[in-house]
């Protein structure tokens, strides 16, 4: 990754706009009291020990916060104790509906069981959407929007906005979770945080640790596809999966 | 140009005699109301949600306040993620670079989500001019494009259309078979839009914010067009006002809690994206180029007044259009511009340096509806009144200011104020009936007894009858 050249001469114009019309003439020295700004390492990880612990302690109301919140805005719910219950009500997903094209990420649930196998017994062996060696960018895309299902896991989800947080990377394409129009959400009890709070801190604490390295794309899933720019009228699906299935594997 | 600086007046008169238009205004109005009273009293006190307000314009404020600062960190740490950061001061520039970015990639076709800016530069002319295919892909700025019309609200760009009118402009432009039901009408535009993504070479966005932190875009939507526009093409280019800004990351909680409630009633959209750039070499998929366009374009008449600054707090969440009375009755094509609303009447003559919506400073009731939904509080109605004298100096008639100054001075000393009553009284008697004047057919006059009764001047002054007596007449 190469960081672009130094500031243009447009740039150094438009903020000297910018402070002539806050009545300053010099760039601010100090940077202004914003108390986020301003912790340091040390404070940031006493934040997410204090976090840690909250969550642990509330696993399991977190879980049923999170499956109630979600069945609220449109997510089909499906709690499971095992990954294996968790492969098998999959493939149950596939087979209603005679689903034959199915894509997958590769994410660590992913090698808690045997997700593939119930799916290649319901004939929707998954293909693992990775634009590695031999699946050149294109053939990535038509492969997902060819897709009649998308099975992916999640890094964290949101008890308090019913979101699954996916964080594309390495084995983990954005259209995975986009392109079908069924999407099955694979979330583990341990990555269910409490607060979008919750998650912003933990991010901060990434972004820190990686000395400003964030990472390039992170989305919230929180409910199926939805508009109403038709006379107000609720309909799902319009671009994103329309059906959204969440299993939350494990119970405390 | 007067004509166009100043064409509320008529523009709203038309708007109010359409009767298809004040049933839907009516209904999508309510609805929206309802769904956000809802969404916020159901969830918090109401102590708790004034806080959350107080603190987001809190933040808002602060951050216009050190906005070259917050810029830089933006533009370093966009950057340091791999993508390019602009700075356009104007539509014009913005439209440069913009094109630039596309011809140097070779593109032929963009797909656009919903971006404010982008109708502000007017973007969709600039690319077609150069031979290159602009698709709104937002389901109602996609039906607005197809009828060649400008949004009619800033969440619901299209509520002015009928089931019928989709129909018939799908069945215009996409050759599809007449239909009656919604979800059908959806299922086609996906259809068509799904090719669009598929080919399209560049992305074109909007951003909710920036995170200067983290050179962060976050976008807020629920369709998902917002998320293939940023991850299927080749090239993503974000569009953002300059004032989009937020500084950190922990932030981005507290406004991703007021916007959706604010502007749809929801507890989140489907979905939230955060972008730091184009895919990193091991990303599977996503654009290879991004780029981040700060946009001036007129935001800095605004800046520079320490009165009128607060505006640039904005959010966009469009609460303070369901509330507002006139809005309520006209709609948003009567304000002109890309803005309409209690927002739109303040935002539209101070970002044109009021060569648009002149007028609109006047398209008020000053009732405060605006000002007590507003997530970060901007004092709407103060602003508006701040704005009428500048206002009325480029609207009124020469007749109405003549008459204005004088009554200022008649005003200013006690002598003139009773000589002038005596006057008034002598003249308005064969005009007045039971101490008001009605319906009066004299020029000027007219407008102002048309819609209520202009009370007349009193026989008795008031501080005549205190020296005749009143004070003593008090138990
Ligand atoms: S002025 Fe306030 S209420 Fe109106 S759109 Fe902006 S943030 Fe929303």
């Amino acid at each position: 990754m190469t960081t672009q050249p130094e500031a243009s001469p447009a740039k150094e114009a438009f903020l000297q706009r910018i402070r002539q019309a806050l009545g300053r003439a010099e760039p601010a020295t100090s940077p202004p009291d914003h108390p986020p700004l301003k912790t340091n390492l040390v404070r940031q990880e006493e934040k997410l020990r204090t976090i840690r612990a909250k969550v642990e302690a509330r696993r399991e109301r977190n879980a049923e916060r999170l499956a109630e919140n979600a069945t609220k805005v449109g997510w089909h719910v499906h709690r499971v104790e095992t990954h294996d219950e968790a492969a098998a009500a999959v493939a149950a997903i596939a087979a209603g509906l005679h689903a034959r094209n199915v894509v997958r990420t590769a994410e660590d649930c992913f090698r808690q069981a045997d997700y593939d196998g119930p799916l290649r017994r319901a004939r929707a062996a998954p293909i693992i959407l990775a634009s590695g060696r031999n699946r050149s960018r294109d053939s990535l895309k038509a492969t997902a929007f060819d897709a009649d299902l998308g099975v992916t896991g999640v890094s964290w989800a949101i008890a308090e906005t019913a979101s699954c947080v996916i964080v594309p990377r390495r084995g983990v394409a954005r259209l995975a979770s986009l392109a079908p129009p069924v999407y099955v959400a694979i979330v583990g009890i341990e990555q269910i945080l409490e607060t979008l709070d919750d998650y912003f801190a933990t991010v901060r604490l990434e972004h820190m640790k990686g000395r400003g390295h964030v990472a390039a794309y992170a989305n919230f899933i929180s409910g199926p596809s939805r508009t109403a720019d038709i006379e107000q009228t609720l309909t799902v699906g319009v671009h994103g999966p329309g059906v959204v299935h969440m299993l939350i594997v494990g119970r405390e | 140009m007067a004509a166009k600086a100043a064409a509320f007046k008529r523009s709203s008169a038309v708007a109010v005699r359409n009767p298809k238009l004040q049933q839907t205004l009516h209904h999508v109005v309510r609805h929206f109301t309802e769904a956000r009273d809802a969404a916020v009293a159901s969830e918090f006190p109401p102590e708790t949600w004034e806080q959350m307000r107080e603190r987001a314009s809190s933040i808002k404020l602060q951050t216009l306040l050190n906005l070259d600062f917050y810029l830089d960190m933006v533009d370093r740490n966009v950057r340091r993620n791999g993508g390019h950061v602009h700075f356009a001061a104007d539509a014009a520039e913005a439209n440069r670079i913009v094109l630039d970015i596309a011809k140097r990639n070779a593109v032929k076709r963009v797909i656009k989500s919903k971006s404010m800016v982008s109708e502000e530069m007017r973007l969709n002319p600039t690319l077609e001019a150069e031979g290159i295919v602009p698709v709104e892909t937002d389901l109602g700025e996609y039906i607005i494009q197809l009828a060649k019309e400008t949004p009619f609200h800033i969440i619901a760009p299209a509520m002015h259309k009928t089931r019928q009118d989709v129909s018939r402009l799908f069945q215009d432009w996409l050759r599809s078979a007449p239909t009656d039901d919604i979800k059908t009408l959806c299922a086609i535009a996906r259809n068509a839009l799904r090719q669009q993504f598929a080919t399209a070479d560049m992305g074109v966005s909007g951003a909710n914010f920036v995170v200067a932190e983290t050179g962060t875009v976050v976008l807020v939507t629920n369709e998902g067009n917002g998320r293939m526009t940023t991850s299927v093409p080749r090239v993503h280019v974000a569009l953002a006002g300059m004032e989009r800004v937020i500084p950190a990351i922990e932030d981005v909680a507290l406004f991703l809690r007021l916007l959706p409630r604010s502007a749809t009633g929801q507890r989140i959209t489907s979905y939230n994206s955060f972008i730091s750039g184009p895919r990193r070499a091991s990303d599977e998929d996503g654009p290879e180029e991004f780029h981040l366009v700060l946009v001036d374009n007129g935001r800095l008449n605004l800046l520079k007044d320490e009165r009128l600054r607060e505006a640039l707090k904005c959010i966009r969440c469009g609460a303070c259009l369901n509330v507002c009375p006139v809005y309520q009755k006209t709609g948003g094509h009567a304000y002109g511009w890309v803005y309409p609303g209690p927002i739109g009447a303040i935002v539209t003559p101070a970002m044109n340096g009021f060569a648009r919506g002149a007028d609109l400073p006047f398209a008020s009731t000053l009732c405060g509806a605006c000002k007590d939904v507003c997530p970060v509080k901007i004092d709407i109605p103060k602003l508006l009144l701040d704005l009428r004298p500048e206002a009325a100096r480029r609207t009124g008639t020469w007749a109405e200011r003549l008459l204005m100054r004088r009554w200022v001075d008649m005003m200013r000393a006690r002598e003139s104020l009773e000589r002038s009553s005596r006057l008034a009284r002598l003249m308005q008697r064969p005009l007045s009936r039971e101490g008001v004047i009605r319906r009066s057919r004299l020029p000027l006059l007219a407008a102002w007894t048309q819609a209520r009764d202009f009370p007349a001047v009193a026989e008795k002054s008031f501080a005549r009858r205190w020296r005749d007596g009143l004070s003593r007449a008090e138990p």
